[in-house]
């Protein structure tokens, strides 16, 4: 009698479910997660979120990432863009070596460079609050003050109609970031560290938002090798959940992604 | 009048393109009560990121945002809704399963928090479990 009433409380169980279509609350499917938003503003991290994973497992010299002083003579707006991006994950840099002069020195060139996409009209309040917050030494202050000045010049180029710029000064901010975090970690090796290199589809959505500019701004030499060394990348950076980058994977990463730096400082492109 | 159509449509369009973007009162409000959430979890070291995700939740309905997180951070997503309603917020790993949060829930405003143990790409859930639906925010903060 007692294994029917268990039984019986079996069958009612399963028949409440189906009745109910009751779906697994702990589960999403696959079409929920596929049309779940993205948006530049939350769905991609900024560079000091990943250098803030970084500080956790290994005391990282900073300052030793620093690069020579960019020149802000760039014509080439897409080339403009992807450098500002760049600009502004080395003001992260400066922050993290808690570096009050290089933030200044850093700040001032993100002025130029974004005057140069005639971005700057709002920018230069954002310019002297660095500077203050960087005389104090209000590190987190900064940090806060930075990722604002990026959202400013990102919202300022959507007003002026620059939109397929925005997703540049991202990819650039992201290249600029992968390339400090792999010589970190190829220079101290340690699992933990490494882990923060797992990131594919943080590539993909970057991809499919330069898919998404103009065609003539796809054409323009330096994109065109951006988006193909992306690819590239993508391929580098999809490691199976809970796999660790090895020391060489790691610095295979760093290679592709120094490879894009040198190309995206060096080249003297057309207006 | 053909050829005052296409120019009377395109301004439509504007407009119409222009108020879809703008960010509605009630959407500030929510930002605003979700900041003041996130403020809390300053004092713990967390700092708050720039960016935002407002939008619209139906009653017993939820809303889906995609993050890209790093192993070694820990994270708080704050969520606050404008219209009086009990919200939550639950976090689902890249393959849609539920991982396991720190939970604050206080009616419309509530937050998760959360320490991934790999980098990749997750889920932020906000849930309308009681009410009428309406706008919403989230912000998230990491240390």
């Amino acid at each position: 009698m007692v294994r029917f009433a268990k039984l019986g409380m079996l069958v009612l169980g399963a028949v409440v479910f189906a009745a109910t279509g009751a779906t697994d609350p702990a589960r999403l499917s696959a079409d929920q997660l596929e049309k779940a938003a993205r948006s530049d503003s939350i769905s991609i991290p900024t560079p000091g979120e990943l250098f803030a994973a970084l500080g956790k497992s290994e005391k990282t010299n900073w300052s030793g990432q620093y690069r020579g002083p960019m020149p802000v003579t760039y014509r080439n707006r897409a080339q403009i863009a992807l450098n500002l991006g760049g600009l502004i994950a080395d003001g992260f840099i400066a922050i993290e070596a808690k570096d009050g002069q290089q933030v200044k020195n850093i700040g001032s060139d993100i002025i130029k460079l974004a005057k140069a996409l005639g971005v700057s009209e709002n920018l230069l309040g954002r310019g002297k609050s660095i500077n203050e917050f960087a005389e104090n030494n209000e590190w987190d202050t900064l940090q806060e003050e930075l990722e604002a000045t990026q959202n400013e010049v990102k919202s300022s180029m959507q007003s002026h109609a620059d939109q397929d710029l925005v997703i540049l000064v991202t990819l650039g901010g992201w290249i600029r970031g992968t390339q400090v975090v792999t010589a970190a970690i190829m220079q101290k090796y340690d699992e933990r560290s490494a882990k923060v290199l797992r990131q594919p589809a943080l590539v993909r959505f970057m991809q499919s938002k330069m898919n998404e500019i103009s065609p003539e701004l796809r054409q323009e030499p330096l994109v065109k090798d951006v988006i193909e060394r992306l690819n590239e990348i993508e391929k580098l950076v999809s490691f199976p959940a809970g796999k660790t980058p090895t020391a060489d994977e790691v610095r295979k990463i760093n290679e592709a992604v120094s490879r894009m730096i040198t190309e995206i400082e060096s080249k003297e492109l057309p207006k | 009048m053909k050829r005052w159509l296409p120019i009377f449509l395109s301004i439509l369009l504007l407009a119409a393109s222009n108020a879809m973007r703008a960010e509605t009162d009630a959407e500030v409000q929510a930002r605003k009560d979700a900041l003041d959430v996130a403020g809390a979890f300053s004092n713990d070291g967390f700092k708050i990121r720039d960016g935002h995700w407002c939008g619209v939740v139906k009653p017993h309905d939820h809303a889906l945002v995609a993050v890209n997180l790093y192993a070694g951070n820990q994270y708080w997503f704050s969520a606050a809704a404008a219209e009086p309603s009990k919200i939550a917020v639950s976090v689902y790993d890249e393959t849609g399963k539920q991982v396991t949060t720190e939970s604050y829930n206080n009616g419309e405003k509530a937050a998760a928090g959360f320490s991934p143990a790999n980098s990749g790409q997750y889920f932020v859930s906000v849930n309308l479990v009681e009410g009428n639906g309406g706008s919403f925010c989230l912000v998230y903060s990491y240390k």
